[in-house]
């Protein structure tokens, strides 16, 4: 694992000793490598992890999520030229750096074997996130923002701490190639209530949960165009790795102690699903589309079967993939007209085709048409829930139908109809977008080919 | 000041630490402290006005006090024991009496009324001595009688201190008083883990003395005594926000920052003494302590020129020389990975 995580590390001196001109060449360029090693953990002879030394291993749920990171990082410099091109050369090296740290962390957390390094790393990639947020972003809201994306997070995940360190007074090891192995049933009082709702509510605040949504449309909205794609894309999903990697020891408590949380995300999937259908601001659409997958993914990993494990893993990639994209077009809105609201920018496919192909394939693979990974994640989600509960199926099927309906609003306000009189003149789309478009696509539409390589470890 | 005087009086206050840190007689610890608060009175009031005056004398009158309290404690004991030596000290009443004391020098709830005002009304360097140095003795003795101190009533401080240290932080625009506010919270952390394994609080002493050096010598510094002027840092020198940044996060206890690892510890070592509720609670509120830092960290490397600032500039003098600055920022965030290194301590 150091193969990635050093090289990753040596991007930060990379940038601060760049020359001017060849500061986002360099930098593009080695991520871009680096996420060609990460490709080689994909190949998992076993379901049994590869592990590669004493604090880091890889398994089949980790590495498609690691491959993720890695390939996103690339794509973050690329979409952050733009915005950042009239700052001083320092700023533009810091941005950089806070970038490349969070992915070390980030790395390192999908990677962590011992339970409290992993919360310690957790923990850490909050704040090189908190400071992309607050320094770069746009408006006055991003202080809010930060502030309530900090202390929603940590008041979560504070009590986790305490879990852990009591589990491994309990257990005598937090290790966890070990845990899997020795894990046995918790005895049923109320302490060990608290211990489950103590380790869970960490990763549910993360996810978003749908009662505890608040800090996401503020963060998502707020932050610049590499803070909405990491948070989007690989942020959510710290939330998603570790509720499936800590409901291994919180047997049996999670049969009844879900329901409460299987309900809000429910209903949350559909409250979300349709606040979208309403939403005037683009981001705050995705957003808002970003926590209702999300909850589809919680309630896979609260049902804890072995199809709805695919298809929360399966969710979970494509989810990255599919919202990150969705943030580059917004931004690449974004930047032309400077405002958020969808109805400013309309009938762009007029003006701008290709990028209208990209927002087209985004919003199909956003409304899970087959055959995309999408699909797949979706689908198991669904089906799992239906032998869970015959009745959710109807909160499924309304939003799957819901999500069809905001993404196809999305598309049909930016792309088609006629364009308003005041974006004739926006400049046409940069082969750096397109580049950023196709490199976000190439892996979703190629991973419908295989899609075994990240439907976990129960396949 | 002559600077022979100010030698001579900054040893005696060094002296009188180092003889209640090292001696094993009960008088000789009282004395040592008398002549710390002796000497430290002069120092508080290196510039002369009425409002060091009025802090001065407040330390003055609390210390004494304390001190007092103190002499009672030992006298008691002594009636009870027969001996002057430092060991736990066995009579309940002493114990009680010796905590209070010990409460009222540190600054901890319900005696915590001291530090706010008496940090506001004097100079930077002074408050970076009564906060850092002063604390020290306190807790010297208080590690030697810890296992013998009334449970209840040091945790009811400690957690009570966190509380206070929290809330009272958050209304404030003065850099001292949050620094006093910071420091209260602190030490209630501190005592918190003193019965379970006093060699933490040692830990937490000297990872906040670090911090709280950082942070004072970034202050010098710039000269700032508010918010408002700490804003103007990113004008005068722009390094220094980044370094109020991370030494700000520290403080508030953030992975991957070393401020995590004394908080990461204590709550160890109370969960692995089974109460789990109380370090729930001191995590928690330790969340306030991060909001008002948050708030410092906002209005100075946060938010990006031409951001509105409603602060005249001030005259820029000759850089003050700032000793020890460099490591001092190193230590007091990038030690989190030396945290195995604690396996020494057993």
């Amino acid at each position: 694992m150091l193969k990635i995580i050093i090289p990753t590390i040596m991007l930060m001196p990379l940038t601060w000793l760049s020359k001017k001109n060849m500061i986002w060449i360099n930098t593009t360029t080695y991520s871009l490598l680096i996420s060609l090693i990460s490709l080689s953990l994909l190949n998992q002879p076993s379901n049994n992890s590869l592990n590669f030394s004493l604090m880091f291993f890889s398994d089949p749920l980790s590495a498609p999520l690691l491959v993720l990171t890695t390939w996103l990082l690339p794509l973050m410099l690329m979409a952050s030229q733009h915005h950042l091109s009239k700052e001083p050369l320092i700023r533009k090296k810091l941005y950089i750096t806070m970038l490349t740290m969070l992915q070390t962390f980030l790395i390192m957390t999908f990677t962590a074997t011992e339970l409290i390094s992993f919360y310690i790393l957790f923990e850490a990639t909050l704040v090189p996130t908190l400071i992309i947020i607050t320094r770069w972003g746009n408006q006055t809201e991003r202080l809010n923002a930060g502030l309530y994306f900090l202390f929603y997070t940590l008041m979560g995940s504070l009590p986790l701490l305490i879990a852990l360190i009591s589990i491994q007074n309990l257990t005598g090891s937090l290790n966890f190639l070990l845990i899997q192995y020795w894990n046995q049933a918790l005895p049923d009082s109320w302490s060990n209530i608290f211990l489950w709702l103590a380790c869970m509510m960490a990763f549910m605040v993360k996810m978003p949960l749908y009662g505890l949504h608040l800090w996401l449309p503020k963060a998502h909205v707020e932050a610049p165009i590499a803070g909405s794609m990491v948070l989007a894309a690989i942020l959510l999903k710290l939330g998603g790795y570790g509720m499936l990697r800590i409901t291994t020891m919180l047997n049996p408590q999670t049969s009844f102690m879900a329901y409460p949380f299987l309900m809000l995300s429910l209903w949350g999937m559909i409250m979300t699903s349709s606040i979208c259908l309403r939403q005037t601001d683009l981001k705050s659409l995705i957003a808002y589309s970003s926590v209702s997958h999300m909850a589809l993914v919680i309630v896979a990993v609260l049902i804890q079967t072995p199809w709805s494990y695919m298809g929360a893993t399966a969710l979970m990639i494509a989810h990255g993939l599919t919202s990150s994209m969705l943030f580059c077009l917004a931004n690449s809105n974004y930047e032309r007209t400077h405002s958020r609201t969808m109805i400013l920018a309309r009938g762009l496919q007029t003006l701008l085709p290709l990028m209208a192909a990209w927002w087209l394939l985004a919003s199909l693979t956003n409304l899970a048409l087959p055959p995309s990974i999408n699909l797949i994640g979706e689908l198991f989600v669904v089906m799992s829930s239906f032998s869970w509960s015959n009745i959710t199926i109807i909160l499924m099927g309304a939003n799957i139908t819901i999500t069809a309906l905001y993404s196809l609003y999305m598309l049909i306000t930016t792309q088609r109809g006629k364009y308003t009189h005041h974006i004739n003149s926006i400049k046409p789309s940069f082969t750096r977008e397109n580049a950023l478009m196709a490199l976000h696509m190439t892996p979703l539409l190629l991973l419908s080919l295989n899609p075994k390589i990240i439907l976990g470890f129960t396949y | 000041m002559n600077p022979l005087i100010f030698t001579t009086i900054l040893m005696t206050v060094l002296l009188g630490t180092m003889i209640v840190m090292m001696s094993s007689h009960w008088l000789m610890i009282w004395i040592g402290f008398e002549m710390n608060l002796l000497a430290i009175i002069p120092i508080l009031m290196k510039k002369y006005n009425p409002r060091t005056m009025e802090a001065s004398t407040k330390y003055f009158l609390t210390q004494a006090t304390a001190s007092m309290l103190l002499m009672m404690a030992i006298i008691i004991n002594l009636m009870h024991s027969g001996q002057w030596t430092i060991t736990k000290v066995f009579n309940p009443t002493a114990s009680i009496i010796m905590t209070s004391a010990l409460a009222m020098k540190l600054g901890l709830t319900p005696f915590h009324f001291w530090v706010p005002e008496v940090t506001q009304g004097i100079s930077l360097t002074s408050g970076l001595i009564l906060l850092t140095w002063q604390k020290l003795a306190p807790m010297s003795i208080l590690y030697q009688i810890s296992p013998s101190i009334n449970l209840n009533i040091l945790l009811t401080m400690a957690v009570l201190s966190i509380l206070v240290g929290g809330w009272g932080g958050l209304n404030q625009t003065q850099l001292r008083k949050i620094m006093a506010y910071s420091s209260i919270a602190h030490m209630g952390w501190m005592t918190a883990v003193l019965v379970y394994s006093p060699t933490l609080t040692m830990l937490n002493m000297l990872i906040y003395i670090m911090m709280t050096l950082t942070m004072f010598m970034l202050f010098i510094h710039s000269s700032s005594t508010t918010t408002l002027s700490l804003s103007h840092t990113w004008n005068k020198t722009p390094l220094t926000t980044t370094l109020i940044l991370i030494t700000l996060l520290s403080m508030g206890g953030l992975p991957p920052l070393s401020g995590f690892m004394p908080k990461w510890m204590i709550i160890q070592e109370l969960t692995k003494n089974s109460s789990i509720i109380l370090p729930t609670l001191m995590a928690i509120m330790a969340l306030l302590n991060l909001y008002f830092y948050m708030r410092l960290t906002y209005s100075t490397s946060l938010t990006m020129f031409p951001s509105t600032n409603n602060m005249k500039m001030k005259w820029q003098f000759e850089t003050k020389r700032i000793t020890l600055l460099p490591p001092l920022i190193v230590m007091s965030s990038l030690l989190l990975p030396l945290t195995p290194m604690l396996s020494i301590l057993d």
